[in-house]
């Protein structure tokens, strides 16, 4: 029993099984209760030893990270966290004194609630209610005044719209920080700002003007999209190719199935021609399937994914570094189980000696 | 009517021992809902479990728990509360040893 | 209907013309400022073209950022 998540073999209980139209054996059976004889119910310290996390890839703005050992109701729980509850700040109220410019006022206001900033949400307070009133601990407020105009000193043959005038393109980086209260100092390390300051937010011509100012709010991305922190967060299983080493893949069709996989994904010795899957190469197999199309190289394989293998992908878009999300995430989670453990004891509590207890009405 | 909503409530039609019953948690979704369930279900003592978001345009969920033996549910869920986060916390672990320990691949994306 | 100034005001009190705004107008052609004034035709003075707009608020305006 209990076989090595490395076995070969296709195994139910740990793979998901992929034929040519269909999926096999998607859901976990690791309950109580399942299997006659068989103890599944939860141990800490049999799940800490099965538990994996590695971290593959890291770049300024992604991550790449495994997460081994845990049911898909755990890595969901994680990745919806992770795009709709982990705060950020973005502009949520627009009052506009002027704006000539061909874009209405309405559809301005949304772009600008649209631009990813770079303020440490754990530096701002929630604004409970949006009748709140705006603080210095609960607002970031931004101005922008810009107004284009010719540029005189252009040549006379120049065509070009940001040779011929000033101001012809706003920015993200046009807007300009007014630091209220004691902001100044809370945020001297690193001033508010968009994270990308080229994001093209509207072109003028001369003659057009803008003159707005703009409140950022604390926000979760459930309430809207842009407080969402990343630009994605998904998971997919890891992929798993079994060869039958009883009946090898013949050295005559070696090249043409390695080449229904992905690059570096199998393996063929160039002397011996012998196939072998790619251990790292294997994670980039896109499961296309294509190998089941050809029935004399079908045979020769089964596709599977590995059940509680996650390889997550998280991009951020916001103020937080990649490797710091994961762990937000995981901090909102606990804060949830912390917040529904203390309202079920006190309702535990509740519940008088007779053993009466209190419902609902409706 | 002004009473603020409880985080969570008893629904009618529980047993008076509670050995089953449906509890609804205000303000959670799937999110908590799922990985809830999970860990009931890891719970040789309960029978059965489900959960459900009755409505799209409402914010609670509705979560059910059947008992073995006449045991409480709602101790039960205390406990599979305080597994998850015990869970959770396992992870937060493993994730920082990783994050301080492994060689990580640090690749420019070029912005 | 607006009435203008305030109510109750039916006696012709000493008619004093009501504060005279600028009203100008923008030629939706050329751009230049125009004055419209009663009985005259809306023309521009620079192009002669024959639609105006009327100029954005002064006011500020408060938007969602949604």
């Amino acid at each position: 029993m209990a076989p090595t998540p490395e076995s070969k073999k296709y195994n139910p209980r740990l793979h998901v099984g992929l034929l040519e139209e269909r999926v096999t054996n998607v859901s976990s059976t690791d309950f109580p209760g399942h299997y006659p004889d068989e103890d599944h119910s939860w141990d800490l310290t049999k799940f800490k030893k099965r538990l994996q996390v590695k971290i593959q890839k890291l770049s300024a703005r992604s991550i790449e990270f495994d997460l081994v050992g845990v049911d898909a109701s755990i890595a969901n729980a994680l990745r919806r966290i992770l795009i709709a509850e982990v705060p950020t700040i973005a502009i949520e109220y627009v009052y506009v004194w002027n704006n000539t410019s061909v874009m209405v006022d309405e559809v301005f206001s949304h772009r600008l609630g649209m631009i990813p900033l770079n303020v440490d949400p754990a530096l701002l307070e929630m604004k409970e209610n949006s009748s709140d009133q705006a603080t210095d601990r609960n607002t970031i407020v931004f101005k922008l005044q810009i107004e284009c105009t010719r540029n005189n000193s252009a040549p006379r043959d120049s065509t070009d719209s940001a040779v011929l005038y000033i101001n012809s393109e706003v920015l993200a980086a046009h807007l300009q920080w007014v630091p209220q209260g004691e902001q100044a100092e809370v945020f001297a390390a690193r001033p508010p700002a968009p994270t990308i300051p080229e994001i093209v937010l509207i072109k003028l011509r001369p003659g057009q003007a803008i003159e707005m100012e703009m409140h950022a709010v604390k926000g979760l991305g459930k309430e809207h999209a842009k407080f969402s922190p990343v630009a994605t967060a998904s998971y997919r299983l890891l992929p798993h190719i079994i060869l039958d080493d009883a009946n090898p893949v013949p050295s005559h069709l070696a090249d043409r199935f390695r080449d229904c996989f992905s690059p570096r994904v199998i393996n063929v010795d160039p002397r011996t021609k012998k196939v072998s899957v790619d251990k790292r190469g294997v994670r980039g197999e896109t499961m296309s399937r294509e190998v089941l199309r050809h029935p004399d190289l079908a045979k020769f394989v089964k596709l599977a994914r590995v059940r509680d293998h996650f390889i997550f992908n998280v991009e951020s878009e916001g103020p937080y570094e990649p490797q710091r999300l994961p762990l937000e995430a995981i901090r909102v989670m606990r804060e949830k189980i912390s917040v529904l453990k203390s309202a079920a004891e006190a309702l535990r509590a509740l519940g008088d000696p007779e053993g009466d207890i209190q419902m609902a009405d409706t | 009517m002004s009473q603020p909503t409880p985080k969570i409530r008893i629904m009618p039609g529980a047993q008076t021992d509670l050995s089953a019953a449906t509890y609804q948690i205000d303000n959670e979704t799937h999110t908590l809902g799922n990985a809830l369930r999970w860990m009931l279900m890891k719970n040789p003592k309960v029978e059965f479990c489900g959960y459900s978001a009755p409505h799209p345009s409402e914010s609670h969920i509705q979560i059910r728990i059947q008992m073995y033996d006449n045991l409480s549910s709602l101790t039960a869920l205390v406990r599979a509360l305080d597994d998850l986060d015990s869970l959770f916390e396992s992870i937060e672990d493993a994730y920082k040893a990783s994050l301080e320990h492994d060689n990580i691949a640090v690749w420019d994306e070029g912005r | 209907m607006n009435q203008q100034g305030p109510p109750n005001s039916a006696a012709p009190a000493p008619l004093l013309p009501p504060p005279r705004q600028e009203m100008e107008y923008l030629c939706a052609d050329c751009g230049a400022k125009n004055e419209i004034k009663p009985r005259e035709p809306i023309r521009c003075r620079e192009c002669g073209h024959r639609i105006m707009y009327k100029k954005r608020t002064k006011r500020m305006v408060q938007f969602e950022a949604r």
